[in-house]
């Protein structure tokens, strides 16, 4: 890179564009703007309007890669986005299609795949070597010796096709946009801006969508007749209200014409996704122009009558100096008369509806002669081929049509069957004069329309194909993929060892699966193979074309990348006061206040408060709130009285823990579910699953509610002392009990919900206030409780005091395998319910009884607290159990743990060996899960 | 008859431009085989393949409707590892990888099993808990896995942003260096050639339409050629596992789901582990072409449709950038779905049914791929012993009758 540079630098004064022609009727280069730009280290200027290959070959560059496997130079085959070998590298962005990025000032363009250089010929090499790398040859060696075969596979993998990315390449802007045209029309040649015109004249909406830089298709670069064509069509669609997309490619057509469109050539947005909800999809794309097959049909020199015309008529560059045509079509024939017009000697055009036929391309490097089936050799430095179209059906496959093979007009043709929101018009259903597919876009848009709701239903009359030669090779071998350089000649020896189906001999030579995905080789291809296996190409078909249907970048797929993230009221209170971030899944709460230890002594001595508003909170309403509850828990819930609160469990279908919480019932047909933060939503579909598949009978109404309280557990033996300053609620012993709920009023903010319930196990309440007076309350809390020493804490504290409690957390302490007998959870489950989710697996597992239980674990070195996830051993390799949760205890001033053991080791004072990840192991005694006040005085008190 | 594979065969051969001979044969329907396999992908290959091998039944088919291997098995993205989360399936996939290491050699057809290394990110606390349940489990059953920390994630990838400005942080990962990734078809051609080569015959676009059973047992099959006698008949059909025992009167709890793939135009390698992140429900690796493969965890509805969507490819690009910002000028080049059969227990379904001689090896999820040698072996000695191997006597049919359910959940869901 350094030495491109260098170049680059020393060689400042801009190379000469010798082949530049005068102006066209139809040029879209701006002579009076000059834009200068690098090519592999050189300075260049094209005019504003080139593309980088249409400047470089104006100034004779005939070669922009080479190919990944042979090291073929590659020049300009089709002058447009499909050019296969003029793929390049411009700043940090690999792989531009160099036909057709336009020009841009100080841009710096490099070549990409060449390997020692862009023009030294390694062609000697090739010789010798071409013969072992037939497809597939990497199947059939670098087996042995195995451990070497890391190796081969870094040189492999150096043949990488393609540019290079860079980690530090800082991401330009994306975006995304929504629209909801009632006809979409993808393709604006002559067909696709006639049924545009007509749509938006019936009075649709309509959006029209061209991959080039401008609209216009093959009219474009046609004569007086077409010019003249296309200035009515612009001027219609410009007076018919359209909007009008250019350098923009739809991409994919997806359920109910949601359609996908990359908008590109905006200012500042590298590039935009843009999804369409279309009532009508038109597609319009043309054809595809098919390159010949041959020897050496992939020399820089050799091109498609289209790219001729487009390098003459566009951009007024002479494509060479000395050429030869093999025609098969008016297309040829005029590029054929476009070259001799602009005064490029045709020495000899072959016509191959009478047969002729060329054999090979000869060059070193470029094509400096052609060999004709004759066996006359001519020399030249262009060799243009007309042999046949393929139809780029795509969008039509991806709405569910199967493309047939017309054999008299050698290509494929959409098939029957189509849904009554996608229509075709153009090249891709049939051929005519100008005036013949402008009126079968004028007919298609006016259907499409009517089909909109605009204006009456319309008759399109058939367009028809033209017959044409089937011509796909000559008598020699050529290229039927240029990017993976796979040949006939491997077409042909892959269908010979049985690879002999359309997606095998894919497969297999990776022929179709390059950057244009198949669109200039699939129908080659398929004719190779064709020939090869003696079956027709309708028997062989093609392969599904999937989307998209032109490449599209990960940053316009994602646009603006913004996660989302949820915060209690409170959060802004938080990030003033050192609070360290927890990320929680979709929250963001804090994980402590700097010192966790500290808040922990706070609980147990004082008071504590912890923003606990992620706990998920769902309203339930509705006199089958009982039934609904008994069926999702494990437990009982028919005699849970106004005002009282109950722990369950929920369990899924395979008896596996899913989740837990507190219900309290506040009114006669009126409950509040808590379950834990990250099971919120899991929960409320659990719910509304069996409510709306089970038993939609059930009058239940749910409501998520999780945001709109804010909630504040306040634990510590003086919570009471706290809490009564802010509340109307009587908040005694014997007024408000353990495992009650209360409403009331708290810091003058009415309808607050009070539970009376402890996870820290200190005497605690949790309440829920309407989540915009959060912070008031949250303020007054501290405010009032200063002089008894409350202090906030964070999810770290309260994880330290409930595994001193023993209390199992969700989801850590349990897992995906975890049933509910083996976490000590039993004694809930009332198997003499009627049923519950979960009830014939669970009873199953009380019939088999639990295999492991959770237990208490405490280091005998106090000092050592073993990483969550070590393994508790036997021997070797045996696993006796597993600890879930492990922290250092501040009360008691020890390490602590709570662990899964098999069960004949859950008695307490058991001592088991824990493996540490260093791989020490260390004995560890087993206790109950309690580890502190197991009596519950502190909670109940 | 088999020509054997090498560098100098291929450069002999391609001096002198011989051809090579069928990679697998063509035969007509024979009236009777010993065993009928519906299947021709890895798992149906596999069998067939350690059928002949190990236990010399060489009168075999292999049916396929379609062409070989254009099922889940040419549609996954052929990620290989044993870093499992219960101890059984670290076996079991282990033993999967220790096939895999040896197929080239022992199928003289080189499946490209690029060992480079397999990282499971963790973005939060609880997931790195898990990485290190699953490491000590791993490392006990002398498996190679770790924990490493960010900067050994960022000498691993260069490209990952592992600051802790990102919305979802990377805390860590679970580091599996025998992990990797692999061609896919590759592996399908080899177990084919192989096994053609020792007298199994392979039928491609031969439908199964019935299977006959008289008084409980399998008697044989019809297809879409014609009829075939046999007293075997083993499913290893995937996204049709369900419809296809069911012709002989076999239910499956099996529900059907799209899993969707996409890939990148080519670029320079620069990407040489393979990154799954479960919280950002992607993985991702790079193949020796220079593509970035990506896969997400299964379409939310059950379908039989393998068409991809526009919204998997926006939310798959938007994870990606978050874990690498710096390649957005990446184009998606081509999306596809495959079918996967999953199962209560998010685990396969082998052995027995209720019809004797009609055996299953199904229900493999998002997962199949990696265990298809292991399942392979596995099947075939049940086929020719009669019985049950241990290493897959945990996945019998009748398990969700008696509620003996195998829980690999935590490891298996958008595990890569």
């Amino acid at each position: 890179m350094t030495a491109r540079v260098r170049a680059a630098r020393s060689s400042r004064r801009p190379a000469e564009t010798p082949f530049r022609l005068p102006p066209q009727p139809g040029e879209v280069i701006d002579r009076s703007r000059l834009v200068p730009f690098d090519w592999d280290g050189r300075r260049y200027v094209g005019f504003a309007g080139d593309t980088i290959t249409s400047a470089l070959a104006a100034a004779g560059v005939r070669t922009f890669s080479r190919s990944f496997k042979y090291s073929r130079p590659r020049g300009i085959l089709t002058a447009s986005a499909l050019d296969p070998g003029c793929t390049v590298q411009v700043g940090d962005e690999p792989n531009v299609r160099a036909s057709a990025r336009r020009l841009a000032a100080g841009m710096s363009v490099v070549p990409q795949n060449v390997w020692p250089t862009l023009r030294y010929d390694l062609r000697s090499v090739n010789k010798v070597v071409a013969p072992f790398l037939t497809a597939g040859f990497y199947y059939k060696t670098f087996m042995s010796p195995r451990p070497l075969w890391p190796a081969y596979e870094r040189v492999l993998s150096r043949f990488a096709s393609g540019g290079w990315t860079s980690p530090d390449a800082i991401p330009s802007y994306y975006d995304q946009r929504f629209t909801h045209p009632d006809v979409l029309v993808a393709g604006g040649g002559p067909a696709g801006m006639a049924a545009a015109v007509e749509a938006a004249r019936a009075g649709a909406r309509v959006l029209l969508v061209e991959e080039e830089h401008e609209l216009g298709g093959s009219l474009r670069w046609g004569g007086a007749q077409e010019l003249e064509a296309l200035g009515r069509l612009r001027a219609d669609v410009a007076q018919a209200g359209i909007e009008v997309l250019v350098d923009s490619v739809v991409a994919g057509r997806y359920d109910d014409n949601w359609i996908s469109i990359a908008q590109r050539g905006l200012p500042d947005v590298t590039e935009r996704l843009i999804k369409a909800r279309a009532g009508i999809l038109v597609v319009a794309p043309g054809l595809i122009e098919r390159p010949y097959v041959f020897a050496g049909n992939d020399l820089p020199g050799v091109m498609l009558s289209t790219a001729v015309r487009r390098l003459i008529d566009l951009y007024a560059v002479a494509p060479g100096s000395r050429a030869v045509v093999l025609s098969a079509n008016a297309e040829g024939d005029a590029a054929a008369a476009d070259l001799d017009r602009v005064g490029v000697e045709v020495v000899r055009v072959l016509d191959a509806r009478r047969g002729e036929d060329v054999r090979r391309a000869l060059g070193r490097g470029t094509l400096s002669a052609v060999e004709v089936a004759d066996g006359s050799r001519i020399d030249c430095d262009l060799l243009v081929t007309a042999t046949g179209w393929t139809a780029p059906t795509s969008l039509l496959n991806m709405a569910g049509n199967q493309p047939v093979w017309d054999p008299l007009a050698a290509r494929f043709r959409p098939g029957e069957g189509l849904p009554d929101t996608v229509l075709a018009t153009g090249g891709i259903v049939g051929d005519g004069s100008v005036d013949e597919l402008v009126a079968h876009g004028t007919a298609t848009g006016a259907l499409a329309a009517a089909r909109a709701g605009f204006g009456s239903a319309a008759v399109v009359a058939p367009l028809s194909p033209h017959p044409h030669p089937a011509l796909f090779r000559a008598t020699t071998h050529g290229f039927v993929d240029f990017p993976e350089d796979v040949s006939s000649k491997d077409v042909m020896a892959a269908a010979a060892e049985g690879y002999d189906s359309s997606e095998l001999v894919k497969r297999y030579t990776t022929a179709t699966m390059g950057p244009t995905q198949g669109k200039l080789e699939t129908v080659n291809t398929v004719a190779v193979l064709a020939e090869a296996t003696g079956r027709s190409i309708e028997e062989l078909g093609t392969t599904v074309w999937r989307p998209p249907y032109a490449p599209i970048s990960l940053g316009a797929l994602a646009g603006r990348v913004s996660p989302p993230a949820r915060y209690s009221p409170m959060q802004p209170w938080h990030e003033t006061h050192s609070a360290v971030p927890l990320v929680a899944g979709e929250w963001i709460r804090p994980d402590s206040y700097g010192d966790p230890a500290a808040e922990v002594r706070a609980v147990r001595s004082a008071v504590g408060i912890i923003d606990v508003t992620p706990l998920g909170k769902l309203a339930l309403h509705g006199p089958d709130v009982p039934n609904l509850l008994a069926a999702a828990y494990v437990n009982k819930w028919a005699k849970l009285d106004v005002g009282s609160v109950r722990y369950g469990v929920m369990c899924a279908e395979d008896g596996v823990i899913l989740d837990d919480g507190v219900t309290g019932r506040l009114g006669a047909a009126r409950y509040l579910m808590s379950t834990t933060s990250s099971g919120a939503a899991t929960v409320w579909q659990h719910l509304e699953s069996l409510l709306q598949t089970e038993h939609p009978d059930w009058r239940v109404h749910i409501t998520p509610m999780t945001t709109a309280y804010a909630s504040i557990n306040i634990a510590g033996p003086r919570s009471r002392e706290l809490l009564t300053r802010l509340t109307d609620v009587d908040l005694s012993a014997d007024a408000f009990p353990y495992m009650r709920v209360r409403t009331g009023r708290i810091a003058d903010v009415a309808d607050c919900v009070l539970w009376r319930i402890g996870f820290t196990g200190e005497l605690s309440y949790e309440i829920h206030v309407p989540a915009s007076y959060g912070l008031h309350v949250w303020e007054a809390l501290l405010e009032r409780g200063r002089d008894l020493g409350v202090r906030p804490f964070g999810v770290e504290a309260q994880r330290i005091l409930r595994l001193e409690k023993g209390h199992l957390i969700v989801a850590q302490d349990t897992d995906g395998l975890t049933k509910a007998y083996d976490a000590g959870l039993g004694d809930l489950v009332k198997l003499d319910k009627d049923d519950f989710v979960g009830k014939p697996e669970l009873l199953w597992q009380h019939e088999d009884g639990a295999q492991q239980s959770l237990v208490g674990l405490v280091p005998v070195d106090p000092s050592i607290v073993p990483a969550e996830g070590c393994q508790i051993v036997d021997g070797a390799t045996g696993i006796l159990g597993r600890i879930t949760s492990s922290r250092r205890s501040p009360t008691l001033d020890r390490s602590i743990c709570l662990a899964y053991v098999l069960k004949q080791y859950a008695e307490p004072d058991t001592v088991v060996t824990v493996r540490l990840p260093d791989g020490r192991r260390i004995p560890a005694t087993v206790t109950p899960p309690t580890h502190f006040d197991p009596e519950g005085a502190r909670l109940r008190g | 008859m088999t020509a054997r594979y090498s560098a100098l065969s291929l450069l002999s051969r391609g001096l002198r431009g011989r051809n090579w001979p069928l990679v697998w044969r063509r035969h007509e329907l024979a009236p009777t085989y010993d065993a009928v396999i519906i299947g021709a992908g890895v798992h149906g290959l596999a069998a067939a393949y350690y059928l002949a091998v190990n236990h010399g039944i060489r009168n075999v088919a292999v049916l396929d409707r379609s062409y070989l291997g254009g099922g889940g098995s040419g549609r996954n993205t052929a990620i290989i590892r044993s870093n499992y989360l219960t101890p059984e399936g670290v076996r079991f996939y282990d033993r999967s990888v220790k096939l895999y290491e040896t197929l080239a050699s022992e199928l003289n057809f080189n499946v490209m099993f690029s060992q480079r290394g397999h990282l499971t990110l963790a973005h939060n606390d609880s997931s790195l808990r898990t990485m290190r349940w699953r490491a000590e489990v791993n490392k006990l059953q002398g498996v190679d896995s770790e924990v490493i920390g960010p900067d050994e994630i960022k000498s691993l990838v260069p490209y990952m942003d592992v600051s802790a400005q990102t919305r979802y942080p990377i805390l860590g990962a679970l580091y599996h260096p025998p992990g990797g990734i692999i061609r896919h078809d590759a592996v399908n051609w080899g177990y084919a050639r192989g096994a053609d080569a020792r007298g199994v015959q392979i039928h491609e676009y031969t439908e199964v339409v019935g299977i006959d059973v008289e008084e409980g047992r399998v008697r044989g099959v019809q297809t879409s050629r014609g009829h075939i006698s046999t007293p075997v008949v083993l499913n290893c059909t995937a996204g049709w596992s369900s419809l296809v025992s069911r012709l002989a009167g076999v239910r499956l709890p099996i529900s059907t789901h799209p899993l969707q793939a996409a890939v990148t135009e080519p670029v320079k390698v620069f990407l040489n582990t393979v990154v799954v992140s479960g919280t950002l429900h992607v993985y991702v690796s790079q193949t020796d072409r220079g593509e970035l493969v990506f896969g997400a965890s299964t379409d939310p509805y059950p379908s039989y449709s393998t068409r991809g969507s526009l919204e998997f490819t926006e939310e798959l690009a938007g994870h990606v950038l978050e874990l690498m910002p710096s390649i957005a000028a990446l184009r998606v080049l081509r999306q596809w779905a495959g079918l996967c059969d999953m199962t209560p227990d998010f685990s396969p379904i082998m052995g027995e049914t209720p019809v004797e001689g009609f055996l299953v090896d199904v229900g493999w999820g998002t997962y199949g791929f990696k265990a298809g040698p292991v399942a392979g072996e596995a099947m075939a000695e049940l086929v020719a012993t009669g019985k049950t191997p241990d290493l897959i006597s945990s996945f019998p049919l009748s398990r969700f009758a008696d509620g003996r359910l195998v829980g690999e959940k935590g490891a298996a869901a958008v595990g890569h």
